[in-house]
Parts: structure tokens; C-alpha cells; sequence
């Protein structure tokens, strides 16, 4: 977590939309990148200009006022969070790679046919259809993993350890969010309401663990 | 000095020099387990750094011991199948893979006429025990060619009895070098990719010159490929130092 702050509300009726937005900005950036009128934004917050902004969809109990920090410990272990990024770009590919088709045999009198898609439509229809699979640019679209369970915050650093894999490549720029599956509903409700301030009301240990993980100062796990 | 007694005092000798042991500890200290270097690359060096404090935190609960490629040792693991819950594996350490806390390493062993080789990760929890039974350096970093010697190379005793060694010597280099079961192997050993000086090759003359058409003379001298660890080393020496001491 680099340097987020919550850079504006915008109310039910501004955004339209069934809920309240908040405009959430991440990683501090040179104010030269930025045109002006997003200059505008990050002066009203009082805040350094940021490379990302993303908007998320709050109740009305959670507001934050604009130009409040946000930090790791926002999130608490053992908690489930959806992770949307950018998928790693690829360019321009094929229908193998982009789509997973089998392609054609390597040798038994194949001409020039080995990755070819080859038919893309049948005889009554006469047409292709839309959205037919069919090579072109793949990769850096968003995409969300689901479901990702947290196991260890860092709060000095504000570093998250979350499961699994997650989109995008390395330094990449992260959208994480509570998740909105229906089997974590119940799970959600115990951390910080509305965020965790820094200003000292309570103070967390450097690392927060869940409870089934391993600690290192245990000694090795043997099973009884 | 006039003492309490009027007897003269009492003789006491000097006090020890004990220069020497600090040197020899120091010099022992100098090995550092390779998994701890970062490799090159555009992730953020806070990763290894977080890494490293937990591979700390760890080797003060579990000692893991000194290591080279080509040592004689024993593992004990937790497994919940086992009849004692525990299983213990005898092996010759054939390779050391990755950085950070997957540091993994590969020991084999010839049991009852089949090569077993078992991969381990260094920091799992399930191990318990890793005990030395014989410490020596081979001439390679990658043993991979057992493979294809004649099984008489890899076989250990599993009740083998720890070879006992002074601390303060130097590690032996074993310059053995193995004879190969008949082509075809596995890899192409006999090529200077692999850079093997630990195999006393009897093909003919020919086939070795062949060999040598694969080889790439300037690969020592690109310098984009050079990855100079030495002040990284010792930054990282320094910190583990620090902190196992505390």
C-alpha cells in the first residue's frame, strides 16, 4: 500500500448509482504527468497527485472525509478480498495462446496449417457471429480474482500477504476490495469501521498473523 | 605491594590470549547460504528484505547447518502417515535451488537398487531435524550427472554414523571422479555447457572434440551478464551477523 488517500465524495444523487462513491487515489506521481484539471481534484484533498484513481461504491455509515490516509491495516487477517488489476500485456496473439484452441497436427500432409483457427462459422448462418474467438490484442484488460483470503498484514511497511495469484505483473497497480462473494458474507464484519487512523488510538504490532498460519518463532510441526 | 598477610602474594598467571578463536569464528562465519543473495531482477528489494527477517527468524528456532552441494546428510520430516510420525531420508545433496524462503535442495539416494531423490524446502515446518553426516565440496555446483553413474556413487548407508570433523579446518574438496554408465544420458554431459569436471569421460577423442563445437568462448566476457554479489554480500553478512547474535 503506497501513499492511498480518499480524494472525494460524490453523494447518490451526484454519481448516480445506488450507493455513495468515494474517489480513492494510489502512488504519488510527479505533478507533471497530470493534466490540469486533474490538478483541480488533488488540491481540493489537499493531497500530492496520484497515479491511479479509482472510485468504490460505499454505504452511507463508512464515509471518510476527502484527504484522509488509507493504510494496510485497513484490512485484518483472515478476511476474504477481491484483487483487480491489469492482466500482463501480450500484444497481439494467436488462437492457440489468446484462446486455448488445439490448432491442427504438426505433420501427416498439413499445408501451412498449424495454429490456424480454421473454420469460424457454419454454412446456414452465413455470417460470423459477434464475438467470435478470433486472434488479436491480449492482455492488459482488468480482471479480478475473487475469493482471496488474507493472511498477514505488515503494518510497518503496509504490506498485505493475500492467497493465491493475483492479475497484473510486478510493481503493478492493485484495486483491492472486500469481497462481494456470497460464502464470505458474515466474514466482514470485525475490522476497522470506517478505516484504520494512524493517529495513535490504538497501536498494532509490526505483524499481524492469522490463526491457523505457521509462526516462525514456533518450533517445526509435528503431528501428534 | 605490601599484601594483608606478609606473606608475598599470590601467583597469579597472565591472562590468556584469545585473539585466536575470534579469527577462526570469524572466518567460519564467512559462508553464507546462497538463498539469502538476491537474484537480478525489477522486483522491489523490501520483498528480499522481509524475506530475509523471516529466513532470520527461523534459523534462530531451527538451526540449519553449514552447506555445500555433494554433503552427506540426513532429514527428518512430520508426516501424518508414517507409523512414528516422523520419516527420516539419507542422501547425498545434489543441487541448491531458490532464493528466499522456497529455497529448495534435492538429495538422492540408491535404496535397494532404485534412485530415489527427494526435494526439500529449507524453511518448511515440517521438517525437524537436519543432521550432517559427512561435509565435503565437489568440484561442481550441480550433481545432476549421478544420474547417469554407475549406482555405486550414490548409494549411503541409511545408519551411516556422523564422520567426525574439527571446526576449524578447512572443508575437503572431493576430487573424485565418476565413471558413467554407457550413452545415451540424460544430458549431453560431455558438453562444455555444463562445465563438469567431475566425470572421467572414456569416449573416444573424437567425440569429445565434437563435444567442443557447442562451446561459447565469449560467454565469460559478455559483460552484461555479470552479476557482481561481493557488496551485496557483505551487507547481507552483515545484517544476519547482527541479528543472530542478539
Amino acid at each position: 500500500v503506497q501513499d492511498c488517500h480518499v480524494l472525494r465524495y460524490l453523494s447518490k444523487e451526484e454519481s448516480g448509482g445506488k450507493t455513495a462513491k468515494l474517489l480513492v487515489g494510489g502512488k504519488n506521481v510527479s505533478p507533471f504527468s497530470k493534466t490540469e484539471s486533474a490538478h483541480e481534484i488533488f488540491k481540493e484533498a489537499g493531497v500530492p497527485p496520484k497515479q491511479k484513481v479509482t472510485t468504490f461504491n460505499v454505504t452511507d455509515d463508512a464515509l471518510i472525509k476527502p484527504g484522509t490516509p488509507l493504510y494496510a491495516a485497513h484490512f485484518r487477517p483472515g478476511q476474504f478480498v477481491d484483487v483487480t488489476a491489469k492482466t500482463i500485456g501480450k500484444g497481439f496473439q494467436g488462437v492457440v495462446k489468446r484462446w486455448g484452441f488445439k490448432g491442427q497436427p504438426a505433420s501427416h500432409g498439413q499445408t501451412k496449417t498449424h495454429r490456424r483457427p480454421g473454420a469460424i462459422s457454419t454454412n446456414k448462418a452465413s455470417k460470423v457471429y459477434r464475438g467470435k474467438k478470433m486472434p488479436g490484442k491480449m492482455g492488459n484488460i482488468y480482471r479480478t480474482s475473487f475469493g482471496l483470503k488474507v493472511w498477514r498484514i505488515n503494518t510497518k511497511h503496509d504490506i498485505i500477504y493475500v492467497n493465491g495469484s493475483v492479475p497484473g505483473h510486478t510493481n503493478c497497480l492493485v484495486k483491492v476490495r472486500d469481497s462481494k462473494l456470497p460464502t464470505y458474507k458474515d466474514c466482514n464484519k470485525n475490522p476497522p469501521f470506517p478505516t484504520f487512523f494512524a493517529d495513535g488510538d490504538e497501536e498494532l504490532p509490526e505483524d499481524l498473523f492469522d490463526e491457523e498460519i505457521f509462526q516462525f518463532t514456533d518450533p517445526s510441526v509435528t503431528f501428534a | 605491594r605490601v599484601s594483608s598477610d606478609g606473606k608475598p602474594p599470590k601467583f597469579q598467571p597472565p591472562p590468556k590470549p584469545v585473539i585466536i578463536d575470534r579469527k577462526t569464528q570469524k572466518e567460519e562465519r564467512r559462508f553464507l547460504s546462497p538463498e539469502f543473495i538476491p537474484p537480478r531482477g525489477r522486483t522491489d528489494p523490501l520483498k528480499y528484505y522481509i524475506e530475509r527477517k523471516d529466513m532470520i527468524q527461523r534459523r534462530k528456532v531451527f538451526s540449519i547447518p553449514e552447506f555445500y552441494v555433494g554433503r552427506v546428510l540426513a532429514v527428518t520430516t512430520a508426516d501424518p502417515y508414517a507409523s512414528d510420525k516422523s520419516k527420516r531420508f539419507v542422501g547425498i545433496c545434489i543441487q541448491r535451488g531458490g532464493k528466499g524462503l522456497g529455497a529448495t535442495f534435492v538429495l538422492r539416494n540408491v535404496i535397494e537398487e532404485q534412485g530415489v531423490e527427494i526435494c526439500y524446502e529449507l524453511y518448511s515446518p515440517r521438517i525437524q531435524a537436519i543432521e550432517v553426516l559427512k561435509l565435503e565440496k565437489r568440484l561442481d555446483e550441480n550433481l545432476m550427472y549421478l544420474r547417469d553413474a554407475l549406482p555405486e556413487y550414490s548409494t549411503f548407508d541409511v545408519n551411516m554414523k556422523p564422520v567426525p570433523r574439527m571446526e576449524h579446518e578447512e572443508i575437503p574438496v572431493n576430487k573424485l571422479q565418476v565413471r558413467m554408465k554407457p550413452k545415451p544420458w540424460s544430458k549431453r554431459w560431455e558438453r562444455p555447457k555444463y562445465n563438469i569436471k567431475g566425470i572421467k569421460f572414456e569416449l573416444p577423442e573424437h567425440k569429445m572434440k565434437a563435444a567442443q563445437k557447442w562451446s561459447q568462448p565469449w560467454l565469460e566476457f559478455d559483460m552484461l551478464r555479470e552479476y557482481d554479489t561481493s557488496k551485496i554480500e557483505e551487507k547481507i553478512r552483515k545484517e544476519l551477523n547482527e541479528e543472530l547474535e542478539k
